[in-house]
Parts: C-alpha cells; structure tokens; sequence
C-alpha cells in the first residue's frame, strides 16, 4: 500500500502525541510525504490526546479520512475522539487488552473491524523497560513491524530522543520497540498491508506546522516587529517569534491586550520596520479599530488570524472558515484591505512572504487567514528554494522628494513615498484624521473623496494577480470546485479521486481571497455545468461573497458546515458524480447511475 | 535618551513649531503646555526629525500636528502602545507621548500600567482637564464627585482617578505636575522628563476654558499652587510622593514628585543588549527554513 492513516488516543500521559511525532519525523526523514494532526481533551494537563498521521508515498493534501490503524490505549479516550478517529471494517485495531473489552464486543457503533488486536501493550512496556511508560513505544514496534516502515529512522529518532536521559532509557525503548515488532511478527495480518517505499527518495523533508512556518516565512520577508498577545490557536507564531526574532535586530513585545498588540506593530511599522500582528477571531474583533487607522494611515502591516470556531470563545481548537466576512468587511469606512489564505503548510510559506510584500509594495494592512489545521498540524514539506522569491519594501522618497516632502501625494498609482521617524526631511503627521496630501488633517469632501480613491486605486492591481489564483485539473471541464484554505487540501484530493472515476472536474483555489478578483472568476466559471464552492462553515461565506461580485451560475451551489465537522474528499466527490448524472438524466439521475 | 550630536545649531522654541494652526479655542490651557513643549525640546536639542510625537484623541491629542517633529495622531487610547512599538522599532528616537485624562485613564487606562512595568523611555504627558471637551463637556474619569456635566446632569456620582496616585503606584520611574499657570516650571519638568530614562509622566493641569466649572481655570490653580520645592518634598522618596499625591484635585502641587535616584534599565536598553547577544546566533534570513529539514 502507499497510504496509511493511523490515529492514536491515550490519556494525557500516555505520549500518544509523542508517539506520533516520532513516526513522522522519521517518516519525513525517510522521505515519505506525511502530516499530523492532533486533538486535546478539554482539560489543560492530564486530559484525554489523540494524533493521527498519514503517510503517503505521494503528496498528502488532507489528514484524511477512515483510520488504517486504530489505537486505543484505554476505549473511553479513543471514543471521545469519534470525529478525528472514525473506524471503518478494514480498520486494524490494536488496544490494550487490559481494558477487557472483548475483539468480537468493541464499543463501536455500526461497524465490525476485520483485524482486531487486544495486546497486553502496558505488560509489555513494563518487560521491557520495568515500567509501562513505554507503551506508545510498544506501539511503534508493532506499527513498524505489520507496515514495514520507517524501522531504522523510528529507533534512530527515539535514541535522538532519549539520548538526554541517560543510555539506559535508550536501550529500554530500543526493547521495547523490538518486543513490539516481534509480537507483529508473531501475529501477521490476515491481509498483509506493507508500506511501499517512498519514491525517489529525493532527500529529506521538511518538517513543521503552519504557524511555525508562517513565523519562519515573515523573518524571510523582513519582519522585525512582532506585537501581540496570547490566543489559541494562533500563539505558536509569538512564540517561535520570541525565540527567533531578536536575532535579527527584530523585538516581539507579548502586549497587555489585543489592541496594544496591533498598536505596537503599527507603531513599528510607522517607524518604518516590517510588523506583523497574529490572532484568532475574538482578537481579530479587537483589533479592528486599528486596522482602520492603518488603512487610513497608509502603513504596512501584516495581520494573522488562524480562524478557530466561533462566534466568541466557540471552539478554540477546531479550524473554521467562518472570519472571512470579518477580514473583508469589519471596518468602520470605506476600506479595502487584501485578505490572504494560505491552503498547506508548505505554501503558508508563499502566502506570508506574499503578505508582507503586498503589505509593502500597497502601504496596506494585509489580513491572512490561516486556520486551527493548517496552523497546528505538522506536514512534511519539500525544501522550499528560497532565492525564487523576491522581497519587496516600501517605496522610501528620494533625496528630490524630501525638499518638498508631501507623504500623501496624490500620485498615477495611489502609492505615495513613504518616511519614517529619523528621516530627515520626511517630517509628517501620521493620522487617523482624514487629511490633504502633506498629511494634515481636513474635514473636506472633496479631499476626503480623493484620498478615498487614492487608497482603493492603489490595489487595484490586486484584480490582476493571477498568480495568487491556482487552477488545477482540465481548465475547460464542466465540474467545478472552488475551495480555499485548509479545505482546498480536501478538494485537491477529491481532484484525483474524480480523475479516476473518470469525472472531468477543475478546481479553484484562492490565496487571495478579497478583493474578488471579477476576471479570475469569470474566467473560471465559463462552461462550468455544475460546481461546488466547497467551505467548513455554517454559512459558506466566500460562495455568498463571490455573489456580491461576480455573477455565479446557478449551477454552481455551496457545498459547506460547521468547523468541527471535517469534509471528506469522497462526500465532494460523491457530489460531483451525482451532478454529472444530474446533468445526463435532471429527472431520476439515481436511476441513470443503475 | 541616546547621546546629541554636537554639531549641529543649537535649536530655538520656534524650530518645534509647525505651520498648524491650533484649532483649541481661546485661552485653553494647551496652548500653554505646547510652548512648554517647545522650549522643553529647544532645551534638549534634538532635531524634529528624530522625534516621534504619538497622540491619541481629544483637543489635547491634536498637540503632535503643531510641533515639527514626525508626529502621530492614532486613536482614542491607544498613544502608548503605538509609541512603544516606535521606540522598540528605533530605540534611537527620542519619543513623546500626549493626550487627555479620558485618553489616558479612562479608554486607554489599561495601557498605562504595562507601559510602565515595562519601563521604557518615554514621555507621557496628560493634559488633565477633568472634563470631555473635544465632545463638547461630558465627564471625564478625572472629573470631580459631584460635578454636573450634560452626561451628569444632577452631578457625578463616581470618584476621579488619581492620575499621580495611579503612576505612582505602578512604578512609574519618574512622575512631575505642572501647570500652565507656571510656564518655566512646566517646561522644567518637561524636559526633566525627557531627560530621565525610563518611563516618565507629567500630568499636566491644562484647564478647559469652555467646559470646565470656574475653580478650575488658570485664575483660580494659582489660589491651589504649591511648589514642591516650597513643601521641602524629598522627590526620591516615593512613599511621600504618594502622600503628597493624595491631595489631587484640592492641592496642586508642581514640580518633580518622584524620580528614581537609581533608574532600573529601559526595555528598550535590554531589548538591544538581548538583540546584540543574540545576532551571533542569527542564520541568514534565506535559510531559515533549514531548521525545518529532518536530518
């Protein structure tokens, strides 16, 4: 096989979680495409966790779907989990036998598993190693025995891992696992599932999340200011950034609330300094007041929202796409303001340098829209050549300019030069004020009618990047998807599923989301006999705002639900099959499939 | 404060000055504290254009705009966390921090704290004129019990903030009053202020010529004046300082409260220590990513 999806559920001390990053490190390490996700119980310490991790020996766009493997070190855990973790009939399960749950009685609703394993995996890891803090160690054997992967890149990363602790912990879990793989070996499946090697095995991997990789890609562009304040699931970004930022002449200052995060970002940015702010919806909300003033100020500025469930608290853990209508529209004026999505690990690198380049290049805020997954999940990335991308910076004034500085002059693309604080000659007064072209506040219309303009017309080249647009599949083919963010994962996979039903289907995934670039879409939607605008939210927002701009065929209808509630790539493709007979048989399209 | 270059011409009051017109009526008493200002920044001579004046909202906020330097009038509240982020930006600036008692104590009051437990060197002056003025004479949260305002029509039934109380007791490094009743004194603390590292407060009794009650004005703060210096105030003692500050809105004392005789360092001095330590460690900006390969 060259696909495995296994997910594991403990109690908080377990290492289930643990477990799992040992296998896709060395999963990345051997060069597999791999991605883990993982979920918490909603106790801060001790509670219930669960990961799964897929492997692939091609590119893994999604956590995926049914379990291959199921591990439950104790059953109430591993139920809690029922979203992340379904169990179908070719489900191995492998749980601790100390649970006493009968293999023919498992707590499952609807499904009987054909290979179910009870293992005595506490007894084992006691043993091996005198206690049973190894179990997930044990685990990791049997998984490297019955799937044939990743054995010597496993024990290779638990001496790594281990080594801190003294030799003799080593050699414990190096026991463990073997007692694990033996058992494995004792016990083969009924229906052998080894793991084909990785292909090319081009080199090793990258391996992160998108919130570090987003960190990572804004030190790439230049960010030397980071303000912000604590929010799940968004925090990593302010942490890697403490970490990593003051080594580069950058500061990151942990602010007293929301607003004193953006506040400081913007006051770096007027200073001239790349800032970025990062946050989740209930943030997102506090700060917009001074997005306004960046907007009406003409400062770059970078602004993260990794999207969670909401309104309010809802579900901080979980990855939604419903901020999109507050990234496009929360704002007091008339304002436009690029919004970003980023759809992958991997190009959660392209999109913040894109960010922070807009921001630069248009004296813009700039909103990216990440979520919970993308954010948190772990997924190998292949290294990325960096000297493809070029850097841009504000448009500083000349030497010429400073004589007679005017920092809002009214100029052919709406971009005036900008100076900063220590630039002599470039003295203004930044404001929130509505003011004339050398920046001094008015209360006239008409002034106000042209700096309005100005600052939509400067973005208008936005409409025609359609370099932040990705068509994928036949361009002229008569099914269609549109998907952005983490959900474009699923949708790429419901591309090759269709493709091997032989469904003629495009795809449409947006790194820039609003302004709606009309022509883009125009484009896209010509020919189109039946889509889908596939979206994990109530309401499905980008299909509705796409409405407000574009003319939208009415075959093409919103396809979406609640966070919480993953999409998988075979409902989509499940609906793609059920409009093309539609549109063979608009009568009894069920009777047209028999 | 980083060092002044010495070659250049001394600067005069009339330099800071811009060509704005204020647009504060008749006789308010900011007028007063930007010609404070102004000789203040002639005293310490730096040139306008390595000064970030950030104001938020109010009459008082309008300040920066009449001043040369590079100014920014931001939103209501929320001056200090837009300044912070200018001098951890450019540590080399020399940063200025305006705006009303509404401004700072009441919608931005929660910043104040945090910029001071952070110490870092600027300057916050607060035009404390107990009163709404710029939205035309609602109360303020430093108007007095009692006062009957358009918002308060049978009187105020809230206690004021104590701006000296408050500063004072979160540690701020270095708090003055003044008033423009006492123009040399005013300008004195200003550029004291600017002068002491860390974080420095001025509260500044800047009447309200057209919404405050008479016991405010200009004529009636010389009845309430007192000197510091004329009580004997020891301002490194902040115990008494506090003492002192308890009579806020019955005695109005000028001159330097407290001020740190052994400053503790500035955010922005550890934040270019912790900088230059670690640049050492730094791999270029285009190989960040190799911390991600699995090797």
């Amino acid at each position: 096989m060259n696909d495995l999806i296994i997910g594991m559920a403990g109690s908080g001390g377990d290492g289930v979680v643990s477990a799992g990053e040992s296998l896709i490190a060395a999963a990345a390490y051997e060069g597999y495409h791999a991605m883990m996700t993982k979920s918490f119980g909603s106790q801060v310490r001790g509670g219930e966790s669960s990961c799964r991790v897929r492997l692939s020996t091609s590119r893994v766009h999604n956590p995926g779907g049914a379990l291959d493997v199921a591990v439950a070190l104790n059953w109430d855990d591993f139920l809690r989990f029922g979203a992340e973790l379904p169990v179908s009939g070719d489900t191995v399960v492998i749980y601790e036998s100390k649970t006493g749950v009968a293999p023919d009685a498992l707590p499952l609703i609807g499904v009987t598993p054909h290979e179910v394993f009870a293992i005595p995996i506490a007894d084992m890891a006691k043993q091996a190693t005198g206690s049973d803090k190894a179990k997930t160690t044990i685990v990791l054997g049997l998984i490297a025995g019955w799937f044939d992967i990743a054995r010597e890149s496993i024990l290779r990363g638990l001496k790594k891992k281990f080594a801190r602790k003294g030799e003799k912990l080593v050699e414990a879990n190096e026991k463990a696992f073997a007692l694990g793989e033996a058992y494995a070996k004792e016990h083969p499946l009924k229906k052998p599932r080894a793991m084909e090697r990785p292909v090319g095995r081009d080199g090793a991997k990258m391996l992160t999340d998108g919130n570090d990789m987003c960190a990572a890609a804004s030190i790439f562009a230049g960010c030397e200011f980071f303000g912000g304040y604590p929010i799940t699931p968004s925090t990593e970004i302010m942490q890697f950034h403490t970490r990593e930022l003051w080594k580069y002449g950058g500061a990151v200052l942990q602010a007293e609330d929301e607003i004193a995060g953006i506040g400081a970002a913007l006051g770096a940015s007027f200073a001239g300094r790349k800032a970025m702010t990062a946050t989740s919806g209930p943030g997102m909300a506090l700060k917009t007041e001074i997005m306004g003033l960046a907007t009406i100020a003409e400062l770059p500025l970078v602004i993260v929202d990794v999207q969670r469930g909401g309104p309010s608290t809802g579900l901080p853990t979980k990855a939604e796409q419903s901020d999109l209508y507050m990234a496009a529209f929360s704002a007091h004026g008339d304002v436009l303001r690029p919004v970003l999505a980023p759809t992958s690990v991997a190009d959660t690198f392209d999109v913040t340098v894109q960010a922070f380049n807009l921001a630069e290049q248009f004296q813009t805020p700039v909103i990216m829209l990440s979520d919970q997954e993308i954010a948190q999940r772990k997924e190998t990335v292949d290294p990325i050549d960096t000297s493809a991308f070029t850097v841009e910076t504000r448009k500083l004034p000349s030497a010429a300019e400073l004589e007679q500085y005017s920092r809002f002059r009214m100029t052919a693309d709406g971009v005036s030069p900008v100076s900063h604080p220590g630039m002599p000659g470039g003295n203004y007064q930044g404001a929130g004020i509505e003011h004339n072209e050398a920046g001094n506040p008015t209360a006239s219309g008409r002034v106000h009618h042209a700096m309005n303009e100005k600052r939509f017309r400067k973005l208008a080249p936005l409409q025609a990047r359609r370099d932040l647009f990705h068509i994928e599949g036949d361009p002229n083919a008569p099914l269609a998807m549109i998907a952005w963010g983490s959900i474009a994962g699923v949708c790429r996979e419901a591309l090759d599923l269709a493709k091997a039903k032989a469904l003629n289907v495009k795809l449409l995934v947006p790194w820039l989301l609003y302004p709606i670039a009309e022509d883009v879409y125009r484009d896209f939607f010509a020919g189109v006999k039946a889509g889908l605008v596939v979206e994990l939210s109530f309401q499905g927002q980008l299909y509705h705002l796409l409405r407000m701009y574009v003319d939208v065929p009415s075959c093409v209808t919103s396809f979406c639900r609640s966070g919480a509630n993953p999409i998988q790539p075979r409902e989509v493709v499940a609906k793609l099959l059920q409009a093309s007979l539609a549109l063979q048989h608009p009568i009894n399209p069920i009777a047209t499939e028999a | 404060m980083s060092s002044i270059p010495v070659e250049r011409p001394a600067l005069q009051a009339k330099d800071f000055k811009s060509d704005l017109k204020p647009i504060w009526c008749p006789g308010c008493g900011d007028f007063g504290v930007l010609q404070a200002i102004y000789r203040a920044l002639a005293g310490i001579g730096r040139p306008p254009h390595e000064i970030a004046f950030v104001s938020g909202i109010g009459c008082s906020s309008r300040i920066p705009g009449y001043t040369t330097a590079y100014g920014f009038n931001s939103v209501h509240g929320r001056a200090l966390p837009i300044a912070q982020g200018i001098k951890l930006a450019r540590p080399e600036l020399l940063v200025l921090v305006a705006g009303g008692d509404g401004d700072g104590f009441s919608i931005g009051g929660g910043h104040v704290a945090h910029a001071i437990r952070r110490n870092i060197d600027l300057t916050y002056i607060v035009m404390d004129n107990q009163i709404y003025g710029l939205t035309k004479g609602q109360l303020s949260p430093t108007s007095p019990r009692g006062l009957k305002t358009v918002t308060s029509e049978y009187g105020s039934l809230e206690a004021p903030v104590n701006p000296l109380l408050y500063v004072l007791a979160y540690g701020a490094s270095f708090v003055a009053q003044g008033t423009p009743a006492d123009m040399a004194g005013l300008a004195d603390v200003i550029e004291q202020a600017i002068r002491h590292p860390g974080f420095s407060f001025v509260n500044v009794q800047s009447p309200c010529v057209t919404f405050a009650p008479e016991d405010q004005q200009v004529k009636a703060q010389r009845g309430r004046m007192k000197t510091l210096a004329s009580v004997g105030h020891d301002s490194t003692n902040r115990l008494a300082a506090m003492g002192l500050a308890q009579t806020y809105g019955e005695v109005l004392y000028t001159g330097v409260l407290y001020k740190d005789p052994a400053p503790q360092p500035t955010l922005d001095a550890l934040v270019r220590e912790r900088q230059a330590k670690l640049a050492l460690e730094a791999v270029p900006r285009e190989r960040i990513l190799d911390m991600f390969l699995q090797k």
